[in-house]
């Protein structure tokens, strides 16, 4: 695919995003758009972990809820503007990240995950019976909208915060592009395919690893600050293991180590639970199903499956 | 400091499960490569079949976990027929997302079926023997007795039997156990009827002691990574070392400190052990 057919695909879909507020009738679909678009944040984290550097982290969601209640607690308990805690939060983040990181890159492949998860859990007890900070089960209600009441826009319109979300989301999938596209990106990947040898030219693959789990942490702290102001309520009950499956999900189901891939899967990981709706209890082991199915039959995702159709396009010279 | 042993008799017994839960894992990743996650939730439902058997059909307990046993062992030559063999040659990630969708599968095979409710298999083992002040419950006793045959029976055969043999073979050498004839494509379904076994007995334990209820099994399979990563991956030794530290470690927590937070107290150690010694307690460095 040349460089310009992929910067008009991008440019499309961000006028489809644009446009998209106007074209939907059901304003419920806005409000799956919107938590969707914080999905693409938290998805484009986990793809720099997951999908370029090869580590399956488990702990997307615990690092949302970090995101989450920080900006929350900043709020209530240091009295700061709104946009200067969902400003903060993603460092807060980046802090526990940093601690959880350095222990758990000391091991490889699954047993990362593994030591990941266990840190999910963690997160998930403390949120639940830390009374004091969190509230535990109850949650923390009432978080402000950023903005004043009377400010140049209302916060408090869906469109509104759609559009901001909107930005949010495209200046993370391009900061995401940058990441992989400079050398650090590029070390990412040639850690994934062979990190023995990386060790042996002499790059200390550990800096790069934990580069990369302290970024896709921010990215979550970020996503799940937005998530906070937006839904104005948080409990620990979202912040669990489940949802970090989704967001490994979206990454593998989108097209793992692509670009746009995060951005299809975390639509899909939001749409594709309301369409199975229907199916009551049965929606985990269809869930479960499109899951294995999808790694076995169609491992590069999505956006792999459309990269190779548009490369069968016929190349027309214009 | 009888306060110290009682928990440290509650340790054994829930070690036992784990180092139960922990063996299953460690010889489907040995000969596979596959942290096979799937493998709480399965156990879970070998617990849920015998509770159904015994309270639904009336089935005396022992013939009622055989049967649960051999169910569990065709659903896991199932599951590595269809789920884990497509995916054997791709990259491992792909394994482990595999073993992520077989999770939701089987958590939501557990609820369509069993329900939301916890159950507890009832069984009528209600003496409780009084050693110096210590107080240990029958079916604790025969719990730890049990995991003990079963970790001594594992070892017997993974080491004297000619199967066990070609097992180990397989996680030393796939290529060479190939050239020596041995069936690479039975081997794997030899490994995981004896891992489900092995978990259906701990699903079984788990039911009979506590309860089992939805998320339980989640819980568990971490339990025994994490036991196997104190332990020393691969090492049968390291899984009861790990699993006794791991459970002894929580059962004094859960007793002195806070039954809250024992989970995370759990996982401190692992962390700490894995800041000092990356290889687990008995793995070689």
């Amino acid at each position: 695919m040349t460089r310009n057919r992929t910067f008009i695909l991008y440019g499309l879909a961000l006028l489809g995003f644009v446009l998209l507020p106007q074209l939907l009738a059901v304003k419920y679909y806005l409000h799956l758009s919107v938590l969707a678009l914080i999905w693409v944040i938290a998805a484009q984290g986990q793809n720099l972990i997951q999908g370029y550097t090869g580590y399956v982290s488990i702990v997307q969601a615990g690092f949302m809820g970090i995101g989450a209640y920080s900006t929350a607690l900043m709020g209530i308990h240091f009295d700061l503007p709104v946009w200067l805690t969902i400003a903060l939060a993603p460092f807060v983040t980046a802090f526990f990240a940093l601690l959880t990181g350095y222990p758990s890159l000391r091991v490889k492949g699954h047993y990362f995950a593994i030591v990941t998860l266990a840190f999910n859990m963690v997160i998930f007890i403390v949120l639940m019976n830390f009374h004091e900070l969190t509230q535990g089960e109850a949650g923390i209600t009432g978080i402000p909208k950023p903005g004043g009441k009377d400010g140049l826009f209302n916060w408090r319109d869906r469109e509104t915060y759609y559009y901001f979300v909107l930005i949010l989301a495209t200046l993370m999938t391009g900061l995401a592009a940058l990441i992989v596209r400079s050398r650090i990106g590029q070390i990412l990947i040639a850690i994934r395919q062979n990190e023995d040898l990386v060790g042996a030219i002499g790059i200390a693959a550990w800096k790069y690893k934990l580069f990369a789990f302290v970024t896709s942490a921010m990215f979550a702290g970020l996503a799940g600050a937005v998530y906070a102001h937006y839904q104005s309520f948080i409990n620990p009950e979202i912040f669990g293991i489940a949802q970090s499956l989704d967001a490994i999900l979206a990454v593998i189901i989108g097209g793992s180590g692509t670009i746009a891939g995060p951005i299809v899967g975390a639509f899909f990981v939001v749409f594709l639970p309301e369409y199975l709706r229907f199916a009551d209890s049965f929606r985990l082991i269809l869930y479960g199903l499109v899951l294995v199915l999808a790694t076995i039959f169609m491992p590069r995702g999505i956006a792999g499956v459309a990269k190779d159709l548009l490369a069968k396009l016929p190349n027309r010279r214009t | 400091m009888v306060e110290v042993f009682q928990q440290i008799i509650n340790g054994i017994a829930i070690g036992g499960v784990y180092v139960l839960i922990a063996l299953g894992l460690t010889i489907v990743f040995g000969i596979l490569g596959i942290a096979h996650f799937a493998h709480g939730s399965v156990s879970m439902f070998g617990g849920y079949l015998t509770f159904f058997f015994v309270t639904g059909w009336g089935i005396p307990l022992l013939l009622a976990i055989l049967l649960s046993l051999l169910v569990g062992m065709v659903l896991g030559v199932l599951i590595e027929l269809l789920a884990y063999r497509p995916v054997r040659d791709a990259n491992h990630i792909n394994a482990f997302i595999v073993a992520l969708g077989l999770t939701m599968m089987v958590e939501g095979l557990n609820l369509e079926l069993f329900g939301h409710e916890q159950v507890v298999i009832p069984t009528d083992l209600t003496r409780v023997f009084d050693i110096g002040g210590v107080t240990i419950p029958e079916l604790r006793l025969y719990v730890i007795l049990a995991a003990a045959f079963l970790i001594f029976a594992m070892t017997v055969f993974v080491e004297k039997t000619k199967t066990g043999q070609a097992i180990r073979a397989v996680a030393e050498n796939r290529d060479a156990a190939i050239l020596m004839g041995v069936n690479v494509n039975t081997i794997p379904l030899v490994v995981f009827a004896i891992s489900t076994a092995l978990g259906v007995c701990a699903g079984v334990m788990v039911g009979s002691l506590f309860a089992i209820a939805p998320g339980i099994g989640e819980g568990l399979v971490v339990k025994g990574f994490a036991v196997l990563i104190l332990g020393g991956l691969g090492s049968i030794p390291g899984a009861v070392v790990g699993g006794l530290v791991l459970g002894i470690t929580e059962a004094l927590a859960a007793g002195f400190i806070s039954s809250a937070y024992k989970d995370v107290i759990a996982f401190v150690v692992m962390i700490s052990v894995l800041l000092f010694r990356p290889q687990g307690l008995m793995g070689k460095s």
